[in-house]
């Protein structure tokens, strides 16, 4: 039995007309619920892989299995996978066909055959994640690239695939789109969802995954722990890509102190931890059930009896700010944020999603691992009680 | 004839709609681009930085107030307008948008065959261009047959034969993977050292941290900063209206020295800085040597770990088929090198070794650096 999701096994592929192949003998193992990057330079053979995993692309050698089962190319069965599995191209034009944001969205499920009900959920929870939800009924020519970036997104997100795979999904995207997307990506992972993320960025990648995969011209040259890569500077000099800078600075700085290079950090939070320590401020959550408002402020300033800094974490809470008027210090990358505030001594309040709460949790715990214990409390969101 | 400002706009008021129907502007734009000055125009999508980079060539035409060259107003009567264009080359985001010709060769001959130079002008401004960007053997290739990587380099070469007095490129690394991207931002920056005056436009923090001497940064069409990079990213609130985020330079810097109790000047805008920083003062560094190199200098590299910067080191090490351990990004290469304990040897253009030396001079300001000999 295997516990991937998507394996191939010495998938080759060749492109007609092209006299070498594009992948060579690939055997790679996507497994179920770990954070995955397959990294290359372009024109590594990262999105002719994509291809393969939801079928689109047959082999002309080899062969890709899903939960197991070799896939079969026989239309039924290809809808069957791509209702599982399901790929967001880099380019949304190649992706997007309905008129407006609402039908585009709309399409996947409905050609599952679901009811109006489900579809219409779907629609608006996926538009939702993805911020468009005011945008529902706009024509789909009249978006901006970032929108129609999210529009591709949330067609996807409707499928709820048991796999996401997104092909250079911060391409072309501002700082804060990009920071917005990738939150979204560890939301819909710590939700169940297997997400798999083409890039050449290393930084985004060392920040994010937990195993990577590694293409070269075609070939697969390495699997498994970010770390172990990087630490060969040829390879990553011979695969076109650059060591991430997080861990450069971490190995510098150990090499100089004297200081193991493990554990590793991957984000800001994670590298001053481990190189500085002071007196920390309180870390305040607050899962937000329907609305930000003035009166959920009020009860973490009491809580601490001071001022804090405020910061969001999740899509939910995110488009709840416009309305609230919210003086919020943090609206992108709130955790992060809010958590370099409390290393610095400030309190800090985090409103969030509901269903992020562990996740929050679980960020906390592994900072413990970089000498950091912030104290901090889960407090009720006043309204909560209320409805 | 005196200028401070090699460009200069002036109250610059324009507005369209794009296709998608997005209305672009600009709204009261007054800034102006020192020679000589490594120069970033900072803002997300849609805040008006190709807008802006259309007035600086003549292209768009100013609703209202004006843009003015080596201190003149632009005047847009077609022949001055030609002539404007031989002194500020655009380099524009999307390759495709300006590439046309059918080989590589006939693309980047255009430009200085266009301007009636003699024939052995252009054989030579073709050969020294395709060999800065590195495309040297692809001159005969179909243009159709280039990868997004090559094309881009292809329309940076167009735009350096007709050697420039000013430079702009558009997103110039957006696309590009990160080696890529460092060939064509050392390229740009050894434009700047003999004497070309680049502008550059990004929304990539990090680059426009790491690079620019100044920064412009626009917001929905207006200017809302021009200055020093670390003067904007002390104001937070302004880089999150502004669609930015911190660079990751700036922020651990600021949380370490919060942290230690000490100010965040001076500002680290490289790892090498920042690392600089932040050694312990008995940290055992290696020396770092800088060798300027000619055609016919001897290569020794005695063990050391071997950096090379500079189209002419570079071209020296690939006829001799020697290779070098940092290929890219070197002077910050070789400083980390030696940070990390080794002894390590810089091979450059005879030209850039004052500029590198001061360069790797000014890790000084940071603290505990390696010795250059």
């Amino acid at each position: 039995m295997s516990d991937g999701t998507i394996e191939t096994v010495d998938l080759t592929y060749w492109y007609s007309g092209n006299d070498w192949a594009s992948l060579d003998d690939v055997s790679i193992k996507i497994r179920k619920g770990v954070k995955t990057v397959i990294l290359g330079a372009n024109g590594a053979g990262k999105s002719t892989l994509f291809y393969h995993f939801n079928g689109v692309f047959k082999p002309s050698a080899g062969s890709v299995s899903f939960n197991g089962e070799v896939i079969s190319y026989r239309r039924k069965a290809l809808r069957a996978l791509r209702s599982k599995v399901s790929v967001v191209l880099q380019n949304p034009d190649d992706q997007i066909f309905g008129q407006t944001v609402e039908e585009d969205v709309a399409y996947g499920p409905t050609n599952l055959g679901l009811d109006d009900d489900e579809i219409e959920s779907r629609v608006s929870r996926a538009l939702r994640l993805v911020g468009l939800d005011d945008l529902r009924d706009r024509n789909t020519l009249k978006l901006s690239y970032g929108q129609r970036k999210r529009l591709a997104l949330a067609g996807a997100l409707a499928m709820e695939p048991e796999v996401l795979i997104m092909d250079e999904p911060t391409a072309g995207l501002d700082p804060q789109m990009a920071l917005e997307l990738m939150e979204l990506a560890e939301q819909l992972h710590h939700s169940g969802t297997t997400v798999v993320i083409s890039t050449h960025d290393v930084d985004l990648a060392y920040a994010w995954a937990d195993e990577i995969h590694v293409l070269r011209r075609g070939e697969l040259i390495y699997s498994g722990r970010s770390e172990e890569f990087y630490s060969d500077p040829i390879r990553v000099y011979t695969t076109g890509v650059m060591q991430p800078s997080m861990f450069l600075i971490n190995k510098s700085l150990c090499d100089m102190r004297g200081q193991p290079e493990a554990p590793y950090p991957r984000t800001e939070t994670q590298l001053i931890s481990k190189m500085a320590s002071g007196p920390k401020g309180r870390f305040l959550i607050m899962p937000v059930s329907d609305r930000l408002d003035k009166y959920m402020v009020d009860a973490a300033v009491d809580e601490v009896g001071g001022d804090l800094a405020i910061g969001l974490y999740g899509a939910v809470t995110r488009s709840m700010l416009f309305d609230s008027m919210l003086p919020v210090n943090y609206v992108f990358d709130g955790f992060e944020s809010c958590m370099s505030e409390c290393l610095m001594g400030r309190d800090s309040l985090l409103l969030c999603d509901a269903d992020c709460v562990d996740l929050i949790l679980a960020k906390m715990e592994r900072l413990k691992d970089f000498g950091t214990v912030v104290e901090f409390k889960v407090l009720d969101d006043p309204h909560s009680g209320s409805a | 004839m005196d200028f401070e400002y090699i460009i200069e706009a002036r109250d610059l008021t324009y507005s369209y709609e794009k296709k998608d129907g997005a209305p672009m502007s600009l709204k009261g734009v007054s800034l102006g681009i020192k020679p000589g000055i490594r120069t970033v125009i900072l803002g997300a999508n849609g805040a008006g930085k190709s807008t802006l980079f259309y007035h600086f060539n003549g292209v768009f035409k100013p609703k209202s107030g004006e843009v003015l060259y080596r201190g003149i107003p632009l005047c847009y009567d077609k022949e001055i307008l030609y002539q404007l264009r031989e002194d500020i080359a655009v380099v524009v985001q999307n390759p495709d948008e300006q590439i046309f010709s059918s080989t590589v060769e006939e693309d980047v001959a255009f430009g200085p065959m266009n301007r009636n130079l003699p024939p052995d002008v252009v054989e030579s401004r073709i050969r020294d261009s395709l060999f800065k960007v590195g495309m040297e053997e692809f001159r005969n290739r179909p243009t159709t047959q280039l990868s997004y990587g090559q094309k881009k380099r292809v329309a940076i070469a167009g735009a350096l034969a007709m050697e420039p007095k000013v430079l702009i490129l558009d997103e110039p690394t957006a696309g590009l993977d990160p080696q890529m991207s460092q060939e064509v931002m050392e390229l740009v920056d050894q434009m700047c050292m003999t004497g070309t005056t680049v502008i550059i436009s990004t929304h990539d923090v990090d680059l426009a941290y790491a690079w620019a001497d100044e920064i412009h940064v626009l917001r929905l069409g207006h200017l809302v900063y021009s200055g020093k990079p670390e003067e904007f990213f002390e104001d937070r609130d302004s880089v999150a209206l502004s669609g930015l985020s911190l660079p990751h330079t700036f922020s651990i810097n600021h949380s370490l020295e919060a942290i230690r109790g000490l100010p965040d000047a001076p500002y680290p805008r490289t790892n090498s800085q920042l690392l600089a920083k932040l050694a312990p003062s008995d940290s055992d560094f290696g020396r770092i040597r800088i060798v300027p190199v000619s055609q016919d200098s001897q290569i020794d590299t005695d063990g050391d770990v071997v950096g090379v910067y500079g189209f002419e080191a570079k071209k020296l090490f690939r006829d001799r088929g020697i290779s070098a351990d940092i290929n890219f990004n070197a002077i910050e290469g070789c400083c980390l090198s030696a940070m990390q304990g080794h002894d390590t040897t810089i091979y450059c253009d005879q030209e850039l070794a004052a500029t590198i030396r001061y360069r790797i001079g000014i890790l000084t300001m940071f603290g505990h650096v390696p010795e250059v000999v």
